[in-house]
């Protein structure tokens, strides 16, 4: 219920009830998807931000290929559009919900640096962004899932799709890197080159699933 | 043999010499990327430039590496894409990794490496121009209005959601160059409003990913607006009205001008205040005859010209308490239209001169307005009141009138208010000029004395209205000055104690002395005062008002002449006097008698005929008549009075 008020609240629209309370307007799954999309749409463009601003402050690696490797790499996501139409709606889904859960922690744990870090030449804006993409990817997590949930339901999705737990798509390296609590600005400007991609891919993945699901005027 | 063969190397040593001096080879130069793009997201093209060749030719090859592995691969199109450039196809083409760049150069001499570019396809997208652009003239409610509609461009996949375009347009009107700009979203329909009428306007869109680049602006649709005349037409329609409304103003304006100034019509000058007559030099120059003959308008005491309404007076007369209940039984007995003489026997005091008397004015007057002068109206309801209240007005004006004061030096009986009404240009002419004969027409205006209707051209009675608001009226003496005029002839004749006051309650008295006449109060009682006798062994007959202790300027004591026509003497000496109702005008004169109060009824009508009163009624105890009698303050005749009179 908070996720779907959250998720109104930044979308904009009437305040809508999960359990169909009378008075309030149930959500269709053309609202859900709008909803959802809209949030990653809008989480894509703060990372975008946060990065661009990371690029300032440092050189830009030229090597970035060899040495950074995002700790979701082990999540097989489709890389062009062929790839990902044959992937199918409940697999799609699936990967949708695996790369917003892998990235829920560490951007919690980056906010938590930022904040921390009184030697970054970061103003408030940045910390203030950090944590609002640290919340949005929780919400959006939680939408998508609902959203499932009800593609379920009404039989679009076949039940295969399962929620599963963030830690096992994690490698080795990037949690022991994560977790150990101390972020130093290459690693932020690396978690922010990452982020960014996947919540492209996100925002990506839930579009191509919206249009074959509901095929409409926006596709 | 071996020198021409030495000179050949040597020619050729010297050829190649300059050569190798003038371009040096060398290996080439570095070539640079200048820029990667995808037009769909699905496949990209990089494009470098290629350094100094080093002046060998140069060959260059790309070659790329993808994120997260070692293997190096070639560009596998040189050619689709352009010179020097370097097309991947949807095979080659990754998503969401990032490919290191890197165009090598080379020569005979070497090979030059460019640096390397990272690039990510995903955010090198710059789509294709929307395709199909249309643009139609539409209508909204008599405006017109332009509707764009376009198509994304077909290599971009926006119907799988793979990519998503957002768009804009740009309007101008043809010869201008300032374009207006129109963000249109993801929506691929436009409305643009605000058409010029007639105008030819040029359109274009463009279109982007939501990151990526901005497309070029699509092929230029023209469109032609119709010309809307409504539109004009009603803005010649406001603009016809305007000009016909300054139109207007600008004749009202000349008009205004041709009679008086501008200034004076639209400000005019308040008027100051201003007595007629008054001049301010006299007044410095001190003389104050001068000043006060000034005042004296000419057209004043109004003639019949004059309105009259405004001089409308009614004189009621209030009595003192004591006789309290006479007045009101004298009232009821008037609105029985009968003139009663008051009972006036204890009353010497009244001080009531004819200008007690209660007159009425004539129609035209208006209502008639009574003028309570005593006091003692209080006594009255509201009649007096307002009579009084007539009275202070019509006498103010009045006041220093030397024809309202009576004028006892001139020995005469003056008449009273012509003041009051238009009387015939009588206010200060004597009204006898026989010195012998006063004439003194006793009018009896009263309310109820003229019947309500009555034409009376003078004595207008107000109208029957007037009649209940006068109240009791005695008969009121009025002496009208004009009248005696036309009645000077009769009077004349009658050579005997002249002061006869021809009790001429006639209409031709009436008549004569138009609205003018307005005894300024009721009197209940009248009293006729002896002037004095005459050496003809006339009595004159004043009426008594004056010297109540009024001033001259007591606007009370409007010197109402009564007169009282002496009927005859009686073997006592004694002076009988007789009120005569004479003519239309039904006034009644009642007997001057207080004792006859009770004829009143018989008295009064509308009738013509002269009535006279009943001899025996309105006889008097006889006093004995002093040749002369001075006028004094108390002085008048009193029902009781006696003149001894020369017989006839």
């Amino acid at each position: 219920m908070l996720v779907y008020m959250e998720l109104s609240m930044r979308a904009g629209t009437a305040p809508i009830c999960p359990y169909g309370q009378a008075g309030c307007h149930v959500p269709t799954l053309a609202d859900l998807f709008d909803r959802v999309i809209q949030q990653s749409s809008r989480m894509h463009g703060i990372s975008s931000d946060l990065h661009s601003q990371f690029e300032q402050y440092f050189l830009p690696s030229k090597n970035l290929i060899g040495k950074r490797k995002c700790h979701t790499y082990g999540i097989l996501t489709p890389d062009d559009k062929e790839n990902a139409q044959r992937l199918g709606r409940e697999q799609l889904t699936e990967v949708i919900l695996r790369l917003l859960g892998a990235w829920g922690d560490p951007l919690s744990q980056f906010y938590q640096s930022m904040s921390r870090d009184q030697n970054q030449d970061f103003n408030h804006y940045s910390s203030n962004k950090a944590m609002e993409i640290s919340d949005m990817v929780h919400e959006l997590r939680d939408g998508v899932a609902k959203m499932a949930e009800k593609m379920k339901l009404s039989g679009v999705l076949d039940n295969t799709v399962s929620y599963v737990s963030p830690e096992s798509f994690v490698p080795f390296s990037t949690v022991s890197y994560y977790k150990r609590g101390e972020l130093n600005p290459m690693d932020h400007h690396d978690l922010l080159h990452c982020f960014r991609r996947d919540s492209n891919k996100v925002k990506n993945y839930l579009r191509i699933l919206k249009c074959t699901t509901l095929p409409g005027l926006d596709c | 043999m071996k020198k021409p063969s030495e000179a050949v190397l040597l020619l050729l040593l010297l050829f190649f010499t300059p050569h190798a001096k003038g371009t040096r080879f060398s290996p080439p130069g570095k070539p640079a990327l200048t820029r990667c793009r995808s037009p769909e997201k699905e496949t990209f093209t990089c494009w470098w430039e290629p350094g100094p060749d080093g002046g060998l030719t140069t060959t260059y090859a790309l070659y790329y590496r993808k994120e997260n592995s070692e293997a190096v691969y070639e560009c596998p199109d040189y050619h689709t894409a352009g010179e020097n450039s370097c097309f991947f196809n949807k095979n080659d083409t990754s998503i969401w990794v990032n490919y290191n760049i890197t165009v090598v150069a080379t020569n005979t001499l070497g090979s030059t490496f460019s640096d390397p570019v990272d690039i990510d396809v995903v955010y090198i997208v710059k789509p294709n121009p929307p395709e199909k652009l249309t643009v139609t003239v539409m209508e909204d409610k008599g405006w017109p209005f332009l509707r764009v509609s376009w198509e994304p461009p077909h290599k971009a996949d926006t119907r799988s959601g793979w990519i998503t375009l957002i768009y804009e347009l740009r309007v101008k009107l043809e010869g201008e160059d300032d374009w207006e700009m129109h963000l249109a979203g993801q929506q691929k329909t436009f409305n643009i409003f605000s058409l010029r009428s007639g105008g030819t306007y040029h359109v274009q869109v463009r279109c982007k990913p939501d990151h990526g680049f901005w497309s070029e602006w699509s092929s230029t649709s023209y469109i032609k607006v119709p010309d809307y005349f409504h539109r004009e037409k009603s803005a010649w329609i406001l603009i016809m009205v305007f000009t016909a409304f300054i139109f207007l103003i600008l004749t009202w304006l000349l008009h205004m001008n041709s009679h008086r100034s501008l200034k004076h019509c639209i400000l005019p000058p308040v008027p100051g205040p201003k007595i007629r007559g008054f001049d301010e030099k006299l007044l410095k120059n001190g003389k104050s005859e001068d000043i006060f003959s000034a005042l004296v308008v000419s057209g004043f005491p109004p003639t019949m010209s004059s309105n009259c309404e405004d001089l409308l007076v009614e004189y009621l007369e209030v009595y003192v308490p004591d006789e309290h209940e006479l007045m009101l039984e004298e009232g009821k007995d008037l609105h029985d239209h009968c003139l009663k003489s008051e009972g006036s026997t204890s009353d010497n005091d009244s001080g009531r001169g004819s200008c007690d008397s209660h007159t009425l004015l004539m129609d035209k007057c208006g209502e008639a307005k009574e003028q309570g002068r005593q006091t003692e109206q209080e006594e009255r309801p509201v009649e007096t009141q307002r009579h009084q209240k007539e009275w202070n007005e019509d006498t103010l004006p009045y006041a220093h009138e030397d024809t309202v004061s009576p004028d006892m030096s001139s020995g005469r009986v003056k008449t009273w208010p012509s003041v009051f009404c238009p009387l015939p240009q009588y206010s200060s002419s004597p009204p006898n000029h026989t010195s012998s004969l006063e004439i003194a027409k006793q009018h009896c205006l009263s309310d109820s004395l003229f019947p309500p209707g009555s034409t009376s051209s003078y004595l207008t009675h107000p109208g029957h209205s007037t009649k209940e608001t006068l109240g009791p009226s005695r008969w009121e003496f009025s002496l009208s000055n004009k009248q005696p005029r036309s009645l000077h002839p009769q009077m004349q004749t009658r050579q005997q104690l002249q002061a006869r006051s021809d009790i001429n309650l006639s209409n031709v008295g009436c008549e004569q002395a138009p609205a003018g006449l307005l005894p300024p109060t009721a009197r209940p009682t009248e009293y006729v005062e002896v002037q004095r006798v005459n050496e003809e062994d006339m009595v004159l007959l004043k009426p008594v008002a004056s010297g109540r202790g009024c001033g001259d300027g007591c606007p009370r004591l409007r010197q109402a002449e009564d007169y009282s026509k002496v009927k005859g003497v009686n073997s006592d000496h004694t002076l009988l006097l007789q009120r005569e109702v004479m003519g239309e005008e039904a006034e009644r004169c009642p007997c001057q008698d207080q004792e006859t109060n009770g004829e009143t009824d018989s008295c009064i009508t509308s009738s013509t005929v002269t009535t006279t009163q009943k001899p025996p009624a309105c006889n008097y105890t006889a006093a004995a008549v002093q040749d002369k009698m001075a006028p004094t303050v108390s002085g008048y005749v009193d029902t009781a009075s006696i003149f001894t009179l020369p017989t006839y």
